[in-house]
């Protein structure tokens, strides 16, 4: 279903960490330009028609927020435009705006589709792999929470049909959260007993303890995690050699046309829309094979 | 060689002058179905837990264990944790991790196993427990059933030589103890994986059991083969509270006076009474109920319709229901056919969004605030942890005192009461979770009598008791009638609402059909019924319990060719 | 949920906007600005805004204003220029009159947002604060001395020369020395 989730928890995470760190790290039109459709186009993909017009119709909202903010409140740049209570609004701070709010909208963009992806189990087992002991722990805790909010629900339901704590006063009800939250906390230590009897039951404590997980790491993987460091790389260099370059103050400079910035581009653009990519893969590849059957 | 063999176990717990365990020696063959019966505080679980090295208690042990030959101390601790896999009662807490897969590894993981041969053994487990459907789902969104097999399966994949389970069934519903059951069978049987089981529900597994063991006060006072175990039971002590807990078939069988090999199954059971019994008479009399309950209604359910939320289906499509004063009604019905549900709308947590319950003639919504839990209705939830908040009962029955705005005194005076009643006296000081399932179920049925309702609503009130406390309870349900107490419960146990209720409904699909008494509800029912009944009914048309059965094959009298 | 904490964000930044006022005026209106003619019973003081010091700097110059029109090849953004003294003006009066009838762009931070009390000059001819190193800024100066208050508490008097000169070193290339 959602093909780009498939692949390895350290790839995707790597893919993400460098999508975020490429539009944080830049103010070039371009490549926020790009951030922006890859985020969005991935997030399309991910989510139903209606999910997305919504989600877009809150975040042009937002943009536009950003973009009238920043000329209120900056004032540098050559072409006046007005002046508003003796301060210049210049169409470069209007234009510095619109980007701002690209980036930020894209970076959001991204972390939606991030949190969608990455799920309790693939963090957990990345980070477990650094600290193995670590990845038990949070495995614990994401079994944990969930249970004492149920009981939280439960025994403050039964109290409630007991009489006590039923009026709407806030006082009472602010009492019986603390009573409730007491024993439930001594409910959840007679479930730790018996939790460490279970685990000491099974081995735990022993020496040479090994990480288990369910994640491969496939050929398809390595051939993105190539792609992914390939562009990476030639796009860490276009940073130190300032092919991204790109000033709103006081001029706005014109986007430098070689012929090296426009494969720079390019390969950027092709980072971002790798995700769309896959799943537009997918999704013709399954048509195909529906229409063969 | 025996793989286990147990000499002369003595144990104490520390602080204490009694022993948990006194002189039990056994030992069992490797493939054999050990099946542990006994009363709650036999020493069960502390013979168990010895049996498992990592969970032994700590306190004064004399005598010794052995596994296949090599005292159980002495074990290589690789051995020991593998080899012996320990399951235990509440499938709740048992359970580590977050996802299904992750729980089936983690013993592999602690003990070192490399992930290639985890993925194998994981994979193997699931295909074998049937667990592939739901191995990528979270452990917090399984059923009771379906965590109990996860726990099963991931002990088991650790490809343990003796299994040893304490109550593994106690929290489940009937059906979901069945399925475990039959899993644990089929594991026996075909891996020849040897299993010590603790168990309250031997109407299944004394049937399938190699040798039953029953323990009393630390005592191992009988181990024996099934079939026998009835008789040696009686010869023992002719009331032994035990006998109630063994299969109908056995009661019946005993109850005829009967020698020999027993009947474990209900087939068994009715080739027993077809080969030895005649059936001219085949009704029961039964004196007729006294004259017909003429009180008016005191809670009432008209054309009740709800769901929990608007796109979600509806729950209770129409139930129509009442209940007269002094009634103890028992609404049966299978898993998650919203029994508990239909509860929480008698009693006010939820609120209809069609129809009309009254209570006591008056409108449920007219109550306000504390005056509906007040003298009126009280709801005893599935799970008693869940009735106390406080570190004693006594303080926690001093709470409800509040509540009805007693006086010291009077709290003093009804708690006393209550005690006296449920015989819970000297449970009063304790830590409501020290208490064993069938004592906090008393106890959290006493804070909720302390609101002196009129109407009492029961949600499973036998689950995870033994057969003892289940008929304490039954003693205490009809002293609460007699007093006037309108008693509904939802229930699984079919044994136990025939025996207790005044009237029985089945709900299904969303209302309650099919009222009646237990006799006319239980003799029309073919599978939902009760095993005196599935076992006397070729012969007899209104035996619901095992006493009935036992009446009427007494009037009937044996065949000629009778062999005693 | 969301959506109502957007509109209340939208409500928030108008009333800003509608409270600090709302007095839009055209690019031509607001640098017409009467200037006095010098009369020759007037008092007058002189003014003059350079940037000398970045010359020397060129290397720490953000790469976007290395370029004639915002660094003069002299260094002189405004040469010494004399002006009618208005009683009561400030120093930051005359420079406000004087970017504007030369149309040189300025940004300045007012008197109520900071916590000296005092205008705070942000930027003249897109030379801001730290656009030539960190220690960057705009410095002046009356009669040679450096006042340690801001521009819109010094009231001036007849004759003062006014200097307004950008730094690269916290003013220490200009001949300035903390006490």
């Amino acid at each position: 279903m959602k093909s780009f989730s498939s692949f390895h928890p350290t790839i995707l995470f790597l893919y993400y960490l460098s999508v975020i760190f490429i539009s944080m790290f830049t103010m070039n039109p371009v490549l926020l330009g790009c951030s922006l459709i890859g985020s969005i186009l991935f997030f399309s993909m991910m989510n139903s028609p209606k999910v997305v017009l919504k989600n877009i119709g809150y975040y042009l909202l937002v943009f536009i927020l950003i973009a009238i903010t920043n000329p209120i409140f900056s004032h540098n740049g050559e072409t006046i435009l007005f002046f508003l209570n003796d301060n210049p609004v210049t169409l470069e701070a209007i234009i510095y705006g619109v980007v701002i709010a690209t980036m930020l909208v894209a970076v959001i963009f991204w972390s939606k589709s991030y949190s969608e992806i990455m799920t309790s189990d693939k963090f957990v087992y990345l980070f477990g792999r650094t600290i193995p002991k670590l990845s038990l722990v949070l495995s614990m805790a994401l079994r944990f929470i969930p249970m004492l909010k149920l009981q939280i629900k439960k025994v403050n339901q039964v109290q409630k049909t007991l009489g006590l704590y039923t009026t709407d006063s806030i006082t009472d009800r602010i009492f019986s959260g603390i009573r409730v939250l007491n024993s439930v906390l001594t409910w959840s230590l007679e479930n730790a007993i018996n939790r460490a009897d279970s685990m000491r039951a099974r081995g735990y404590g022993l020496k040479r303890r090994t990480n288990f997980s369910l994640f491969k790491f496939y050929k398809r993987d390595g051939i993105l995690l190539i792609a992914i460091i390939l562009i990476l790389v030639t796009a860490i260099l276009g940073f130190v050699f300032n092919i991204f370059d790109f000033y709103y103050y006081p001029a706005i400079s014109s986007l430098e046309i070689t012929g090296v910035g426009i494969l720079e581009y390019i390969f950027v653009f092709i980072l971002m829309i790798i995700p769309f990519i896959i799943e537009v893969k997918e999704n013709i590849q399954w048509k195909l094979l529906r229409s063969k059957i | 060689m025996e793989i286990i063999k147990v000499k002369n176990l003595d144990f104490t717990y520390p602080e204490q002058k009694t022993k948990a365990l006194k002189d039990v020696s056994f030992s069992i063959e490797p493939g054999e179905f050990i099946v542990i019966c006994g009363e709650s505080g036999s020493g069960k679980t502390t013979l168990l837990k010895l049996l498992k090295r990592e969970l032994a208690p700590h306190g004064n042990k004399t005598g010794r264990i052995f596994y296949k030959g090599t005292e159980l101390e002495e074990l290589d601790d690789r051995t020991a944790a593998s080899e012996i896999g320990y399951v235990m009662q509440n499938p709740e807490n048992q359970i580590v991790t977050d996802k299904v897969w992750h729980e089936l590894a983690f013993g592999l993981e602690n003990m070192g196993v490399p992930t290639p041969v985890i993925r194998r053994r994981v994979g193997e487990m699931a295909n074998f427990f049937g667990i592939h459907q739901w191995f990528r789902k979270k452990t917090t969104e399984l059923s009771g059933g379906q965590k109990q097999l996860l726990n099963l399966a991931s002990i088991m994949a650790m490809q343990p030589e003796l299994l040893i389970l304490d109550e593994p069934t106690s929290q489940l519903d009937p059906i979901a103890a069945s399925d475990f059951i039959t899993t644990l069978q089929k594991l026996n049987r075909d891996l020849g994986l040897t299993i010590i089981l603790v168990e309250h529900r031997l109407e299944e597994v004394i049937p399938i059991a190699d040798k039953v063991m029953i323990m009393e006060n630390g005592s191992m006072i009988l181990y024996d083969k099934p079939e026998y175990v009835g008789q040696k039971l009686k010869e023992i002590d002719k009331n032994h509270k035990m006998l109630l807990a063994l299969p109908s078939a056995v009661r019946i069988f005993n109850g005829l006076d009967s020698e020999g090999k027993s009947p474990l199954t209900v087939r068994d059971g009715r080739e027993f009474l077809s080969n030895n019994y005649r059936n001219h008479i085949n009704v029961l009399e039964r004196p007729l109920k006294e004259d017909e309950n003429r009180d008016e209604n005191i809670l009432e359910l008209k054309n009740i319709w709800f769901r929990y939320e608007r796109d979600l289906p509806d729950i209770l499509t129409g139930v129509n229901f009442q209940a007269k004063k002094g009634e103890i009604i028992s609404i049966l019905g299978g898993n998650g056919s919203g029994k508990t549900t239909l509860l929480s709308v008698m009693a006010g947590q939820h609120r209809p969004y069609r129809g009309k319950i009254s209570i006591r003639g008056k409108r449920i919504r007219e109550y306000k605030g504390k005056d509906l839990y007040r003298h009126n209705i009280a709801l005893l939830p599935q799970d008693p942890q869940t009735v106390f908040l406080k570190s004693s009962v006594w303080e926690d029955y001093k709470e409800i005192g509040k509540v009805m705005g007693y006086t010291k005194e009077e709290i003093k005076n009804n708690t006393e009461k209550i005690a006296e009643m449920l015989s819970i006296q000297n449970l009063l000081d304790k830590h409501p979770y020290d208490l064993s399932g069938g004592e906090q179920q008393k106890v959290a049925l006493g804070k909720i009598l302390l609101l002196k309702p009129k109407i009492l609503l029961l949600d499973e009130p036998t689950k995870g008791i033994d057969a003892f406390s289940k008929s304490v309870l039954h003693d205490i349900l009809i002293n609460l009638k007699r007093q006037g107490v309108t008693i509904i419960m939802v229930t699984h146990d079919v044994e136990f609402a025939a025996i207790v209720s005044d009237s029985c409904g089945l709900f299904f699909d969303g209302e309650i059909i099919s009222m009646g008494t237990p006799v006319d509800f239980f003799s029309d029912n073919n599978f939902y019924t009760t095993a005196a009944n599935r076992i006397s009914r070729h012969m007899y048309n209104n035996a619901i319990t095992c006493e009935d059965v036992i009446e009427i094959c007494k009037l009937n009298g044996v065949k000629e060719n009778y062999a005693k | 949920m969301k959506k109502d904490l957007l509109v209340l964000a939208f409500i928030i930044l108008l009333i800003a906007i509608v409270a600090s006022g709302t007095k839009i005026q055209s690019v031509d209106e607001y640098y017409l600005t009467h200037i006095d003619e010098i009369a020759e019973d007037s008092e007058t003081v002189t003014i003059s805004i350079r940037c000398d010091t970045i010359l020397d700097n060129l290397d720490k110059l953000s790469p976007q204003l290395r370029a004639e029109k915002y660094v003069p090849k002299d260094g002189v953004i405004l040469e010494e220029t004399e002006y009618v003294l208005r009683p009561g003006d400030t120093v930051f009066d005359i420079l406000d009159r004087a970017v504007r009838h030369n149309r040189i762009h300025m940004e300045f931070q007012g008197a109520d947002k900071n916590s000296y009390n005092s205008v705070y000059i942000q930027g003249i001819n897109f030379l801001y604060e730290f656009s030539c190193g960190p220690l960057s800024g705009w410095m002046y100066s009356v009669n040679g001395k450096f006042p340690d208050y801001g521009v819109s508490k010094y009231v001036l008097k007849d004759g003062d020369v006014i200097e307004f000169n950008y730094t690269c070193d916290l003013g220490r290339d200009l001949g300035y020395e903390f006490k």
